[in-house]
């Protein structure tokens, strides 16, 4: 990987080399300093007066409370599921997608997407403040980056939507439609990228048919810009994987940006595979061309170990380039470092599905998991047990949670999905959210083993 | 010079020590350790941080003034050396 210009040490600022401009005096400033910067330096290095000792600038949370229960009635009567939530970016307005995450044909289903602004005086959590009525189940939403009332949607049927809450009459802005372009298959996960031009962003989707594309918004409509496809030939060091019969597609259901570096994104497959893509890839896919206006390309460099099932979630840690964490129906997270195939870690969550995952936002070493059974745990690498620091029961009489996400302003609040069509928002303890003292010296440590 | 940059690294060197920033009269950076974003933020809030925490000083008791300021923070201590034409600035981490 190339070092970061950032992490450059001990540059000569403003000019290097023989041209450094002498400054007058300056010699003897230091000279007159010195000896009583280092005599500080030296003891403070050795003082205890410190020790123990914090300040309490925020009013301390004991607890973890359940703030809100938000249920949109009708579609908790036709039984519908909550596939995925997100934020606006302003942290007040959570928007929740229903559909169905079971078996079975849901493709003539009608369903919908709410949004409730926690912030508004009034908040019924009963009553959305939007509902945006959708033909098909809608599988994955994402709240645009800047923008707080555009949502982009993945539909079961493959279409993607982007809603505008702002508009009265019809709140469709662009969409897809069933073009050639299209997603044949359900989109399980939406996300908004950066484009080529300033202030540009485009939609990203990724659906089970193994494609990830990429549309600009373009009038109404959502036009390919670029795309992927993910097909088990091309999958590499895929020696250990069955050549087994049926569709060589790689099926998407899960997806991660990187925040570090805009080139590179994770997928999970349906097939347990999780492979570190590029979007500056290449090389053609070897999927036979079906219509699409763009030749796709394929993005997989470098696989992870497989899983035994599905990998339902994966995330990238907001506080190390190199780890990330991935959950599936094995029951358990994996912490991953992007060098090596092996996981650091595989932590036992559940004897149940795992459905999401997310890193703490504020403590590098927490993670929230979101299991089949409706409960989220939270994971403390910095404890010696690895059980649960925290348990939080969904209440949804055993259905599971499927999905989570932190307020991306008020950080110390989570965001739960649940199977019984219900979104929990969760206001987490200090002690899951105030930083310690070394968490990225300790995460940086755990980072740096080698898996046995 | 060669003084100068001796001078810089005994204390840059020292235990904890995370950056050294000496800044000229006007709060501008005129040696770093650290990268360029994190020496120009340093060096314009402590700048202003040290000229009030001087005047502070001077408006309870005229006849005194500023020797030295320190911060300390959850995170670390960083220590500014003012005088009339330069200011060192040096961060540590006190606990490594």
């Amino acid at each position: 990987m190339l070092t970061d210009p950032q992490d450059h040490l001990a540059h000569q600022f403003p000019l290097e080399g023989e041209l450094r401009p002498t400054f007058s005096g300056l010699s003897d400033f230091l000279h007159r300093v010195e000896d009583m910067i280092v005599k500080e330096l030296a003891k403070n290095a050795k003082s205890h007066a410190f020790d123990g000792f914090d300040v309490n600038w925020e009013d301390q949370n004991e607890t973890v409370s359940c703030k809100h229960r938000l249920q949109h009635l009708v579609a908790q009567e036709k039984g519908l599921h909550v596939t995925s939530i997100s934020w606006s970016c302003t942290g007040s307005v959570i928007a929740c997608a229903f559909g169905r995450v079971d078996d079975g044909d849901w493709s003539a289903e009608k369903s919908c997407v709410c949004t409730w602004n926690l912030d508004r005086r009034g908040l019924n959590p009963k009553r959305p403040n939007t509902v945006i009525d959708v033909a098909r189940p809608v599988m994955s939403l994402s709240f645009h980056p800047t923008s707080p009332s555009l949502i982009a949607g993945g539909l079961y049927s493959g279409e993607v939507v982007v809603w505008d809450t702002n508009r009265t009459q019809d709140p469709v802005l662009a969409q897809t439609g069933m073009s050639t372009d299209a997603h044949r298959e359900p989109v399980y996960q939406v996300a908004w990228v950066p484009g080529q031009r300033r202030g540009e962003m485009l939609v990203l989707s990724a659906g089970s048919g193994g494609r990830v594309l990429l549309w600009t918004v373009d009038g109404g409509s959502l036009v390919l810009s670029a795309g992927y496809a993910l097909v088990r030939q091309q999958v590499p060091h895929n020696s250990s994987l069955s050549k087994g019969r049926g569709s060589s597609n790689v099926g998407v259901t899960s997806l991660a940006l990187s925040p570090w570096d805009s080139d590179t994104f994770l997928v999970g497959s349906e097939g347990g595979l999780v492979l570190k893509c590029s979007f500056s890839a290449q090389e053609l896919a070897a999927a036979p061309p079906d219509g699409e206006s763009v030749a796709l390309r394929a993005p997989a460099q470098f696989s992870f170990s497989p899983r035994g099932g599905p990998v339902h979630s994966l995330h990238y840690s907001p506080f190390h380039r190199n780890l990330f964490v991935s959950v599936g129906t094995d029951g358990l997270a994996r912490l991953h470092s992007l060098l090596q195939p092996d996981p650091l870690l595989s932590l036992r969550v559940s004897d149940s599905y795992l459905f999401g995952v997310r890193w703490s936002p504020t403590r590098p070493l927490v993670f929230a998991a979101a299991t089949g059974q409706g409960l989220v745990q939270i994971f403390d690498l910095g404890r010696k047990s690895l059980r649960p620091a925290a348990t939080m029961d969904q209440l949804t009489s055993g259905q599971p949670a499927y999905c989570m996400e932190f307020n991306p302003c008020q950080t110390d609040l989570l965001a739960v999905g649940n199977a019984d069509g219900s979104v929990n928002i969760w206001h987490l303890s200090t002690e899951l959210t105030e930083q310690g003292h070394r968490e990225t010296a300790q995460l940086e440590q755990l980072a740096n083993e080698v898996a046995e | 010079q060669a003084e100068v940059e001796e001078t810089l690294k005994r204390i840059q060197t020292h235990k904890g020590v995370i950056g050294t920033i000496v800044v000229n009269a006007e709060g501008i950076p005129i040696r770093t350790t650290l990268d360029n974003s994190t020496t120009v933020q340093y060096a314009g809030l402590l700048h202003q941080l040290t000229m009030k925490a001087r005047s502070t000083v001077r408006d309870i008791d005229p006849q005194n003034d500023l020797t030295f300021l320190r911060i300390r923070s959850k995170k670390h201590e960083i220590m500014v050396a003012p005088d009339k034409e330069y200011m060192l600035i040096v961060i540590q981490n006190p606990s490594e």
